[in-house]
């Protein structure tokens, strides 16, 4: 894990002592080409050869994957995910995607049907299947080292427009 | 530079644009004076520096970073005020990168 900037770590060492009061909303608006930017940086031995957003309006995002999966080898799919409702701990843990459109015919079956093995591979925190892709917001920060952050955060939401994805983040402490 | 930053600083952050913060933040006495102390070191380690001053007047060099000026006038400030609290300071303010 990279060692944080001091100030950061001071934060997240007693956020009430050193932030108490704070109460903020963030909108960050991502631009296509930057979420391609983000994405284009992933880790080269990831098994993803395309990894491609592009959101649309309506709040909804178009996935291009090409993946190598075993058994049926190399995969190209355009997968239409519609972002759901927002995070906010501790009643609404997981952020959701559901999956409107982009499977072909088996691709559902198949997954139903390797549910499991795809559960061992994900790492702790993601969930995928046939009907959606979820996020558990709090497992993916503990697991990142970053588990003092969760009780700041008070809302958590994606939303997509034409060419945008908008991150609201309501921090409080 | 990690390409993502690079791609910020090369689009002059177009792909932020719209982006906004609203409301308040507080930082602790502890945190600011940290943050005093961090800045005073940076100045001492440039200023101890020996290497050559000639690199200086290579503005457009690709790991630079943008001129402050020029990111403060992405900025539209509606509100920044500052008032201190007890062991704290507080900021409001609502502030937007202009789309």
């Amino acid at each position: 894990m990279p060692a944080l900037p001091q100030p950061l770590a001071t934060i997240l060492e007693n956020p009430e002592v050193h932030i108490g009061g704070t109460d903020a909303t963030i909108d960050l608006n991502l631009g296509r080409a930057f979420l391609n930017e983000i994405l284009a940086a992933r880790p080269p031995d990831t098994p993803v050869e395309e990894l491609l957003l592009d959101p649309e309006a309506g709040n909804l995002v178009n996935l291009h994957l090409q993946v190598q999966a075993p058994v049926v080898g190399n995969v190209r799919r355009k997968i239409t995910l519609r972002p759901g409702p927002a995070v906010s701990f501790p009643d609404q843990p997981w952020l959701q995607f559901d999956i409107t459109d982009g499977f072909k015919l088996f691709d559902k079956p198949i997954i139903k049907l390797m549910q499991r093995q795809i559960a061992d591979k994900l790492p702790r925190g993601v969930e995928l299947t046939s009907d959606h892709l979820r996020l558990h917001v709090p497992a993916l920060l503990t697991s990142a080292g970053h588990q003092k952050l969760v009780p700041l955060i008070k809302e958590l939401r994606l939303t997509s427009q034409p060419n945008q994805l908008v991150v609201r983040l309501r921090i409080s402490a | 530079m990690h390409p993502v930053q690079k791609h910020l600083f090369d689009t002059n952050f177009k792909d932020l644009a719209g982006s906004k913060i609203e409301g308040t933040i507080a930082i602790s006495d502890e945190l600011i004076n940290m943050g005093i102390m961090d800045f005073i070191n940076s100045l001492k380690s440039g200023a101890g520096s020996d290497a050559p001053k000639e690199p200086a007047a290579a503005p457009a060099s690709a790991q630079s970073i943008p001129d402050p000026k020029a990111l403060l006038s992405l900025l539209d400030v509606e509100t920044l005020k500052f008032r201190s609290g007890e062991g704290k300071a507080m900021i409001d303010l609502k502030v937007s990168l202009k789309s």
